[in-house]
């Protein structure tokens, strides 16, 4: 008797593992976005009479009596003010990576994340406690938040720590920060994320950029960049041999002047390395004795139990990194495991929010890119101010909010199909912000009078 | 009317969506960078809708006709959106199969295609949902309700619910009829579905009149429930014969 198998409980097909890498970063990017929202929403029911100083209102304090040019023109010289700093911060920390300071930078990060995690954290948190009535007695919270924030200084710079506690902790900084930003005045909150933008855009593709300085510095010497940054899929580096980490970077960039220097006239093969962002170079952990070994993919697959439906690209990209060792790539197979280099935007962030003076604000952020496992990596000034543009939307109306969460979603899969075309340095934040504020104007403008018009009279379509 | 009022709303208009989101599409990587983006070409097309009404809006006419020529004009607006979106799928399905020779995949089946089609559909009617019920739904989650004069027995958030449900069904369904309608060249099944969309635009017109939701939502349903049952058995005819095909074949 004939035995009817439908064909996708048979073979699985290019749908279950296409477009994997993408959702990875999308899902913790629109949990960030999403909490937020509910951050927003829950806290700032009344009027925000909090005002925040920092450096972002240096210039000028916004308030409601004021005139439309008033506001407008004291909210560009904030702008103008955050981005100076922020550039002075970016080419202080080039200098300090050009130095060889990588543990004061290291010893530095540790600690804006525990104050991150432990003041702003601990404010958000009483501001909860505040509108929800919990009871709860100082000496337990006090308990509870430092152990919350050692943990979390400790999930972010040790990588023994499980992947998913690192990447909550990584998340949960974001909001922190996002939520922070999102009690600065509107319109100075407005210019900031434009301006944030721009100079995210000529930082990162002038040649003069801090970033693009330190993304070569970094490149060149083989070293990884003391940065806050979730990776979608960080790998263990110190159960790998040494000697096959540094050989994976360095495999890196011979590929990437391999790919440079090859012509390429067929348009398919750029949608394809578009389409190949599912694949990822990580499958090649294993001893270094014999790396023509097949069997090196099988024990890959093993070790990564995550992996389990893209064992078949790992066996490509391990005889690619074979032959690449070697000195050959072929084209054929690097489509799959095209590497989408793009670091982007590189600022030191950490605030102290109780404190009435201008604090200092260093945000530490990478663009899109690869990390040297081979996972696609997202800087947390990225989430952070998507995040803000969404809080932002949200203190006006939901749909605003809608309408901005699929403006950046898109933007952002925009910006990775241009880093695996264009094979360099690429922002993560300007189509995105630039599409967020579009659709959030033209939300605001157009389309909520529409939808209600014809909501209201029950009329649907 | 209260958190679990605001959210027993939400679940009416979206459950069912979600339930398909979560048993079929959450599990393929690829289906939910699809419902994105068809989620987005919605918006965008409602966007490029209200820029063009805008200038005419809010009517004031209590005369049925301008609502005829707003919800006629959107629906044709959209349904050339739909064949977009059939010629931008065909580009992506042949780009698809060539991937999958270069990585020794097979190539699509009709069943990847089909879940593609639903993933699609499934966007447009989230999106329906989205910005027609849930973004209006803020002021349920407070201590009050609010009642339209046209059908004042209801809460007005219950009846967005109802119809944003009944429409995410024929969206979602639609789609799929109407790809593989197009697949298949049937020109049945390719007019099938603006007919169908207009049908239920118009029906919404019902609730012009006072006392018209009576009428109007479970009419709607008929339609939903037509739609349902359509493409219901257009795919189990087209896997039947896919099948039989294969059979024969091996």
């Amino acid at each position: 008797m004939a035995q009817r198998q439908t064909p996708s409980t048979q073979t699985p097909t290019l749908l279950d593992s296409l477009g994997e890498e993408i959702v990875r970063i999308v899902a913790p990017v629109s949990i960030c976005m999403f909490l937020v929202v509910i951050l927003v929403s829950v806290l700032n029911s009344g009027d925000s009479s909090f005002s925040v100083s920092s450096i972002a209102t240096i210039a000028y304090t916004e308030t409601t009596s004021d005139s439309s040019w008033d506001k407008f023109v004291g909210a560009l010289l904030n702008s103008l003010a955050f981005v100076v700093v922020v550039t002075v911060a970016t080419f202080l920390l080039v200098l300090l990576f050009y130095f060889r300071c990588t543990g004061f930078l290291k010893i530095y990060m540790g600690f804006s994340a525990f104050v991150i995690l432990g003041f702003l954290g601990g404010e958000v948190l009483i501001f909860l406690i505040q509108h929800f009535s919990t009871p709860i007695d100082c000496f337990t919270f006090l308990l509870l938040l430092c152990n919350f924030a050692v943990v979390g200084v400790m999930a972010v710079f040790m990588s023994k720590m499980p992947i998913l506690v690192t990447q909550s902790y990584l998340v949960v900084i974001g909001i922190l920060v996002a939520y922070w930003f999102t009690m600065l005045p509107e319109w100075t909150t407005w210019a900031m994320l434009v301006a944030m933008a721009l100079y995210d855009l000529a930082a990162v593709l002038l040649p003069i950029g801090p970033l693009r300085l330190l993304v070569e510095l970094a490149i060149s010497r083989n070293e990884e960049i003391p940065a806050l940054v979730y990776e979608a899929r960080p790998v263990n580096v110190e159960n790998l041999d040494p000697r096959v980490a540094v050989a994976r970077r360095r495999l890196w960039r011979d590929r990437r002047a391999t790919e440079n220097s090859n012509l390429r006239g067929d348009a398919n093969v750029n949608v394809d390395n578009a389409l190949g962002l599912g694949a990822n170079a990580e499958l090649n952990h294993g001893s270094d004795s014999n790396r023509n070994d097949p069997s090196l993919a099988g024990e890959g697959a093993v070790l990564d139990s995550n992996l389990s439906s893209s064992t078949s690209y790992g066996t490509y990209s391990d005889r690619n990194l074979v032959r690449a060792e070697e000195g050959r790539v072929q084209e054929t197979d690097s489509e799959v495991t095209t590497p989408l280099i793009g670091h982007g935007v590189n600022v030191r962030m950490h605030s102290r929010p109780e404190d009435a003076d201008a604090s200092d604000e260093n945000l530490m952020l990478e663009g899109i890119g690869l990390g040297s496992s081979g996972a696609i990596k997202l800087g947390l000034g990225d989430f952070i101010f998507y995040s803000v543009l969404v809080g932002r939307a949200a203190m006006y109306d939901f749909m605003t909010v809608y309408a901005c969460y699929l403006a950046i979603i898109a933007g952002l899969g925009i910006t990775l199909m241009l880093l695996a075309l264009y094979q360099k340095a690429l922002p993560a934040l300007p189509v995105s912000v630039a599409l967020g504020v579009l659709f959030y104007f033209l939300t605001r403008l157009l389309l909520e009078v529409f939808v209600v018009q014809c909501s209201m009279n029950l009329l649907m379509f | 009317m209260t958190v679990a009022a605001g959210i027993g709303y939400v679940l009416i208009a979206l459950g069912p969506s979600l339930s398909i989101f979560v048993s079929v599409i959450s599990k393929k990587p690829f289906l939910i960078l699809t419902v994105l983006s068809s989620t987005l070409l919605w918006l965008m097309s409602l966007i490029a809708l209200s820029g063009i009404w805008r200038g005419f809006l809010p009517l004031k006419t209590t005369s049925w006709w301008p609502y005829a020529i707003l919800i006629l004009s959107s629906i044709a607006f959209q349904e050339a959106l739909r064949l977009l979106f059939w010629k931008i799928y065909k580009r992506l399905e042949d780009t698809l199969d060539a991937f999958a020779d270069r990585v020794a995949k097979p190539h699509l089946f009709l069943t990847d295609k089909m879940l593609i089609s639903l993933a699609g559909g499934l966007g447009h009617g989230v999106a329906h949902a989205v910005f027609f019920c849930i973004s209006l739904l803020t002021p349920a989650f407070g201590p009050a309700t609010y009642f339209v004069d046209q059908c004042s027995k209801v809460p007005f958030f219950l009846l967005s619910a109802l119809i944003a449900l009944a429409f995410v069904t024929i969206h979602t369904f639609s789609m799929v009829i109407a790809f593989n309608g197009y697949a298949e060249g049937n020109k049945v099944d390719k007019y099938l579905v603006p007919i169908v969309h207009v049908i239920a635009g118009v029906l919404t017109l019902i609730n012009l009149a006072p006392g018209g939701c009576t009428v109007g939502i479970p009419l709607l349903y008929v339609v939903a429930i037509l739609t349902l049952i359509h493409c219901g058995r257009m795919v189990w005819r087209r896997l039947l014969t896919e099948n039989r095909i294969s059979l024969n074949h091996s």
